[in-house]
């Protein structure tokens, strides 16, 4: 380990470690534009210069090109070195508008910071400015070309770290430019981190244009809940609104960057339609009006009929807090549930993940990054958990090979082998795939556990646990549906599914539900089963902080916060238990309280719509209990009332890992998966980005990126069926039919139409929750227009 | 006294063919170390007769073989830089249109001596003729089995193909080179790792200048000590081809001793000056170099000979200057170049040079303001801290300027004006 | 757009290549000589040839001066302005060629028939002042030597 000298402090650093790092570790800031941890140095911009005054290294040289070395002895005060400096950022500022009023990075744009800190105040240059056309780069990102200092991280991110290439860097000497070849969409999805790796307002963030300065805001540390990596974020508020999320550097999960669809995922928190009324048959209350009638009729309920007349459901989208209150708002009441997943099948293959997954051999992201061989089956993360596909790239850019086996088109920013497969073929493929992996060091197994079952994921584990030898250190990687699907399946002990309570409405048995933030209504596989269990209960209750069809149908509606206004602990698919502070105090944003006229001229003595419960204290609320008072006290409760969550106490700024052991509760058989029938197709509908998931569907920005609605067939099926590349197709099964543009694509496997989710598709055409087969007739070709 | 090696062939308006060629004794260098040689034979003659790249960095090239290492993976490349964009410079297509078996011929050898199975020549599209001159005798020596498999029956394979680039200066630049033949943009790239230890396409890549390749035969065939012995003294080494133009009498490319005076270039060589001026300046080595004064007109035009002076020989593109230039004047001009062809990678090149010329072009229209020059020099200076060579390069003229010209400039900014009439009168009237 | 047999021999030599991208200069040149200059659509054809993005293709296309990115005329001047030709009177040939054609540096004459671009050192500095037509070299230069060169292409049926 090299020790040098920096301005007369030693240090000792790994080998390899740049000298511009090396002072980071001192507390000394060298000044850097091009340089940045996650792309490395290409010493391009020249401002890192200090002098090496000793050892190795002579005279002025750039920090972030040279390795500590022993004997260096490096000052950074040198006048020669900043001189050098001071002048750099003179020719920087020479082509820099001084509009920084004007400007969305001003205030923190890290031009104007060393501009500032350079000591370079007054324009000499007589010389005009250069200028440049800008382009739209479609709904998130804003291109402003004049404000480049030509430091080429937007190119090095997109193309090097994140693998897309549409968008480049063009010219030459002073009229070099970055952007498309043509003004459009940019394709990458963490088109969004442009923002945060910009030094200055080239790329600022689009839909959050002029809301604020960066001191204006709320600024508190956030994990995202739009998919089960929970990566961890920057939450801006202002004025009751959170305005703007970007990446938060985390060493085990997401390191320094996010997908668009968590960066603007949180348009829910504040629309219009958001529910900030408690509702009892169609009529207006107060939250605390509708949590009181609420428990009163459920108390009737349960009175009348027993407690087994009263079901309960939940959603891996709740924090722990709220998982863990339903828990108990059963136990206490003798009420059914709570279920947190709609059937046994729906929920196997994440519960298989939970139960096999270890301190031995959970793999983190972090973990990802290095291994030498991936493995990945029925995982599609671009589409399902999209930072591990960033986390997969930088393990193939330093030479691991990547083997994927599912039956889906992938569309992933790296080279891979594509074995494409139906569900059925999965277990075949695997075994003969995993002999890919006995050569590697670090071989990482991923395992989706969405469009699998049980069976795939045990399979996988087993892999794991075989690739274990002494010289090697092999991983299990599990996606899932949710923010808490792990946190779900930690806590899930009752046994049953919604399916079962359905089953229990039917009977007559079930009079009355509660169902806490879950999106029943999309996700329940027959809908027309749902509605009509529905109609036949005496009481339904919905708490939610979404408007979803649920809560416009209940008798009795509850808004509840969400993870904005109330935190929380969430878990994420490796087990690791993030909390989230609240980003602001909550109430109805001033631009909404005050119909736009801003600030509100009536006077009010509290906050409006402030008076809203977490839905873990409206779970306390129903059985009658106080919730906890603070949150502390709350995470207190939780440690000491559930055996699994009493790791909580070790909390720390990487989160805290829990592991489940055996305990979770599945049948110990796992699911054969059915063979598709011939002349028949399977229909799989898979999560998608964009416009899939319940929350950031909500984005208006975000379903702009959504596409149109298609169906995606081998290139085998479609010649066979006649069908061309952009035909339209109506597909009938039961009594819907629906009608999609056709994909055509290759690989992926034969046999199977891949239908993504999508805000315009709204059908579940599961009616027991199985594998879905379409006859070869039932799909019919639609002559165009 | 004109020495030729490498111009001895020299027909006016034809090449060598490749019969006169062999009948020259053409070939037979390499069909004897093929056959009977060692690849390191080749890097210890080329050491030992210190031999120094002619390219402009002037880098020993028996040394640069020598760090591919024997183990080293292959395919590896050898390749010819014909860029030739310093402005001044035209010796690399003199020597193409004399004998380009020649060139073909140090290629094979050196080649050999790393055991490279590819040869390439990058050539400025501005030399089509050269270029197709290049390829017709690659062809005809492939014919006759000088190039291709089992070459001389030794069992070594080498091929070379013409890589006509897209035209910009940086692409002469060794790494910058790289990634133009690798269809990526031509910014230069940082070593280490060196071209020899990951090159093109991260394989070992040999990098050398048209002339230098084509000393490699004569080398190979008459030694090191002959090869030191054709300088003028025992610093220097070889002959060099000097390109001379600007305010002469007969401007062109003359190989002379390496170490001849500058004077005995200009008045024996290219004719003595042009019309009735008077030597006032040159540019020893291109545009990259700086102003030699007056002073120094019997200066002796060697690498190290210079190198002791503060000077660079660069390509020894010799520019001369009379009494009726500007110098401010020329060096706007040559920094609008530089400015224009830097990659944009850097800050201190892609900004500065800009900067400097427009503070430069103010001095020279009369607008110019004291100050001015402190600010030129220090930034001159800065850009020895740029991404490669290029920005150091431009403003070595800057910094000669300020150094032995500053009077001239003075002159600019006190009197408001440019003080020469003219730039001379139009093409051709003075010679 | 490219000529079957240009484009089959191209499509041989990518095919051949261990790196099919070595090749993106000569094929934009392709393209270029069929052209005049390279189109967005030829770009986006050379792209595909080449497998590679067309900002890719782009970025190297806007990189080079003799990649044309609009169109020009049928003949190409490039008037060297480095220093040994504007020391002997580049600047005030390229104002007699711009007044004799009535086009500023970087136009095209109105019948399509010359585009006037600065050039960097041609390499002909013993021959100063140069300039280059479609990629043949004339040397010292004066203005009667530039009309006679010019009226050579002007008697010149437009291909
Ligand atoms: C900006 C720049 C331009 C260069 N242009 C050329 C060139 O046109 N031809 C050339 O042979 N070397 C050129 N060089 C030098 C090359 O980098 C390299 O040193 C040379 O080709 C190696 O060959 P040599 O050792 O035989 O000279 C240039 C260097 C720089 C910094
Ligand atoms: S000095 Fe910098 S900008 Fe200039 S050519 Fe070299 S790398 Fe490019
Ligand atoms: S940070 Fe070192 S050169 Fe840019």
């Amino acid at each position: 380990m090299p020790k040098l000298i920096i301005d007369n402090r030693e240090i000792e650093v790994p080998e390899g470690t740049k000298v511009i790092k090396a002072a980071e570790k001192l507390g000394i800031y060298i000044p850097r534009f091009c340089f940045h941890h996650a792309l490395g140095a290409v010493g391009a911009c020249r401002v890192c210069a200090v002098k090496f005054q000793e050892g190795p290294v002579d005279g002025v040289q750039m920090s972030c090109m040279i390795d500590a070395q022993d004997g260096m002895k490096v000052s950074t005060a040198d006048p020669e070195a900043a001189d050098f400096r001071r002048s750099v950022i003179e020719w920087l500022m020479l082509n820099h508008p001084h509009d920084c009023p004007v400007c969305d990075e001003g205030g923190h744009c890290l031009l104007q910071d060393l501009t500032v800190a350079g000591g370079h105040g007054i324009r000499r240059s007589k010389g005009r400015k250069r200028t440049y056309t800008d382009q739209y780069l479609g709904p998130l990102v804003y291109h402003e070309m004049n404000r480049c200092i030509q430091c080429y991280r937007c190119v090095r991110f997109y193309r090097e770290y994140s693998g897309y290439s549409d968008l480049g860097v063009t010219g030459i000497a002073g009229r070099v430019y970055f952007g498309r070849l043509r003004e459009g969409i940019l394709e990458s999805p963490f088109a969004g981190n442009l923002i945060d790796i910009c030094p200055t307002g080239v790329y600022t963030d689009r839909p959050s244009r002029y809301t604020g300065r960066r001191w204006d805001f709320e600024r508190t540390p956030g994990v995202c809940i739009h998919c089960s990596l929970g990566c961890r974020t920057t939450v801006s508020a202002r004025y009751r609104q959170v305005v703007r999320v970007e990446g938060r550097f985390s060493q085990q999960v997401n390191r320094d960057f996010i997908c668009d669809r968590g960066r603007y995922g949180f348009y829910y928190a504040d629309r219009p339609g958001r529910p900030r009324n408690g509702r009892i048959n169609g009529q207006t209350v107060s939250a605390q009006q509708a949590v009181e009638e609420a428990r009163d009729r459920l108390q009737r309920i349960t009175q009348e009929h027993g407690p087994e007349a009263v079901g309960i459901i939940g959603s891996a989208r709740s924090s722990l807090q709220t998982l863990s209150a339903l828990v108990h708002l059963c136990h206490t009441t003798g009420w059914q549930g709570p279920v947190f997943r709609n059937t046994w099948i729906a929920g196997a293959a994440a519960d298989a993940a939970v139960r096999a997954l270890s301190p031995e051999n959970a793999f983190s992201m972090r973990e990802i990054e290095t291994a030498d061989a991936i493995l990945a089956v029925g995982a599609d993360p671009v589409n399902e958990a999209p930072m591990l596909a960033l986390a997969m790239r930088q393990a193939q850019r330093t030479g691991a090979e990547i083997i994927a086996i599912d039956p889906r088109p992938l569309d992933w920013p790296f080279d891979f082998a594509h074995l494409a497969c139906r569900a059925e073929e999965m277990e075949e493929t695997l075994a003969s795939a995993a002999e890919r992996l006995s050569a590697s060091r670090r071989p990482v197994v991923i395992c989706g556990t969405e469009i699998t079952d049980d069976g795939i994921v045990m399979q996988a584990a087993d892999l794991v646990a075989g690739l274990r030898g002494s010289d090697k250190r092999a991983g299990l990687f599990c996606t899932m549906p949710q923010a808490n699907s792990f946190g779900a399946a930690l806590l899930d002990e009752s046994n049953a599914c919604a399916a079962d309570l359905a089953d229990r409405i039917e009977t007559g048995q079930i009079r009355a539900l509660a169902v806490f933030e879950s999106d029943l209504w999309h996700v329940f596989p027959d809908r027309s089963r749902l509605s009509t269990a529905l109609e036949k209960l005496d009481l339904l209750v919905s708490v939610d902080f979404l408007d979803t069809p649920l809560f416009e149908n209940a008798d009795i509606g509850i808004p509840s916060l969400t993870v904005f206004e109330a935190g929380g602990i969430y878990v994420n698919q490796e087990g690791r238990a993030q909390q989230v502070r609240p980003a602001h105090t909550g109430g109805l944003p001033i631009a909404a309280a005050g119909l736009g006229d801003h600030p509100p001229r009536s006077f009010s003595p509290d906050v409006p719509g402030r008076d809203m419960p977490a839905a873990w204290a409206a779970a306390f609320s129903l059985s009658g209990q106080a919730p906890p008072e603070t949150d502390a006290q709350m995470t207190a409760w939780m440690r000491d009332n559930f055996a699994v969550l009493a790791d909580l106490a070790h909390m720390e700024a990487d989160g805290v890992r829990l592991f489940a052991g055996r305990k979770v509760s599945i049948p110990d058989e796992a699911q054969i998966p059915e063979k598709k029938p011939d002349q028949f197709l399977e229909l799989l509908p898979a999560p998608t980005i964009f416009g899939g998931e319940p929350m950031s569907g909500h984005s208006q920005c975000l379903r702009e990126l959504a596409g149109l609605p298609a169906v995606w067939m081998a290139r085998a099926d479609a010649d066979r069926l006649g069908i061309a590349d952009d035909d339209r197709v109506s597909l009938g099964f039961e009594n819907i039919e629906v009608t999609l543009n056709v994909r055509i694509s290759d690989p992926m496997a034969q046999g199977v139409l891949v239908v993504y989710r999508h805000p315009d598709i709204d059908w579940q055409p599961a009616p027991d929750g199985k594998r879905i087969f379409i006859s070869e007739d039932q799909i019919r070709r639609i002559e165009k227009a | 006294m004109e020495t030729r090696v490498l111009l001895k062939n020299r027909k006016p308006d034809r090449i060598l063919d490749l019969d006169e060629y062999r009948a020259s004794g053409g070939y037979t260098a390499a069909e004897e170390m093929l056959q009977t040689g060692r690849p390191a034979d080749v890097q210890e003659v080329l050491e030992a007769a210190g031999l120094l790249g002619r390219g402009g960095a002037a880098f020993p090239m028996g040394v640069k073989l020598s760090t591919v290492a024997e183990d080293a993976p292959f395919p590896r490349y050898l390749v010819c830089n014909a860029d030739e964009m310093e402005p001044g410079t035209f010796k690399d297509r003199v020597l193409i249109h004399t004998s380009p078996h020649l060139l073909i011929e140090g290629m094979l050898l050196a080649a050999f001596s790393v055991r490279a199975e590819h040869g390439i020549i990058f050539i400025r599209p501005e030399y089509e003729n050269a270029a197709r001159i290049l390829e017709r005798e690659a062809a005809l020596a492939r014919e006759h089995g000088l190039l291709g498999k089992n070459i001389f029956s030794s069992g070594f394979n080498f091929d070379i193909v013409v890589h006509r680039s897209g035209g910009r200066y940086i692409c002469g630049e060794g790494t910058a080179l790289l990634n133009a033949l690798e269809g990526k943009r031509p910014n230069p790239r940082k070593p280490p790792p060196y071209p020899t230890v990951r090159g093109l396409w991260q394989l070992p890549t040999v990098v050398q200048n048209v002339e230098t390749l084509c000393f490699v035969p004569h080398v190979v065939q008459n030694g090191a000590e002959w090869f030191r012995n054709l300088a003028t003294g025992p610093d220097e080494a070889g002959t060099k081809i000097f390109s001379v133009s600007g305010r002469v009498r007969r401007p062109g490319c003359y190989e002379l001793p390496m170490g001849t005076a500058l004077s005995e270039i200009i008045e024996t060589h290219a004719g003595g000056m042009a019309g009735d001026g008077r030597f006032k300046a040159c540019l020893p080595g291109g545009a990259s170099t700086g102003y030699m004064p007056e002073s120094m007109y019997h200066q002796e035009m060697g690498y190290k000979g210079l190198s002791d002076a503060g000077f660079r020989l660069g390509t020894a593109a010799v520019m001369v200057f009379d009494h009726s230039a500007c110098l401010v004047g020329a060096t706007v001009n040559l920094l609008a170049f530089f400015a224009r062809e830097s990659c944009g990678w850097c800050t201190p090149c892609r900004e500065g040079l800009p900067y400097m010329h427009d503070l430069l072009r103010r001095i020279e229209n009369g607008q110019g303001r004291a100050e001015f020059v402190p600010m030129l020099r220090e930034m001159a200076g800065q850009m020895g801290l740029a991404y490669c060579a290029f920005a150091p390069g431009a403003a070595a003229p800057v910094e000669s300027l300020i150094t032995y010209f500053e009077d001239e400039l003075r002159e600019h900014i006190e009197t408001r004006r440019c003080p020469f009439e003219t730039r001379g009168p139009i093409a051709g009237a003075t010679k | 757009m490219l000529a079957e047999q240009i484009r089959a021999e191209l499509e041989k030599q990518i095919a051949a290549a261990d790196h099919p991208q070595e090749l993106a200069v000569d094929v934009m040149l392709a393209f270029q000589e069929a052209a005049g200059y390279l189109s967005d659509t030829a770009l986006e054809a050379a792209a595909a040839m080449l497998k590679m993005h067309p900002v890719e293709i782009e970025e190297i296309a806007t990189f080079y001066t003799f990649i044309y990115r609009e169109p020009v005329g049928q003949n190409v001047i490039h008037i060297c302005d480095s220093v040994i030709c504007w020391l002997d009177g580049s600047e005030s040939l390229m104002d007699y060629i711009c007044r004799k054609l009535g086009i500023a540096p970087g136009q095209t004459t109105p019948d399509g028939g010359f585009t006037l671009l600065p050039a960097c050192c041609l390499g002909y500095c013993d021959r100063s002042p140069a300039m280059m037509i479609n990629r043949k070299v004339y040397g010292h230069l004066s203005r009667e030597r530039i009309d006679d060169i010019l009226a050579r292409f002007e008697h010149e049926e437009p291909a």
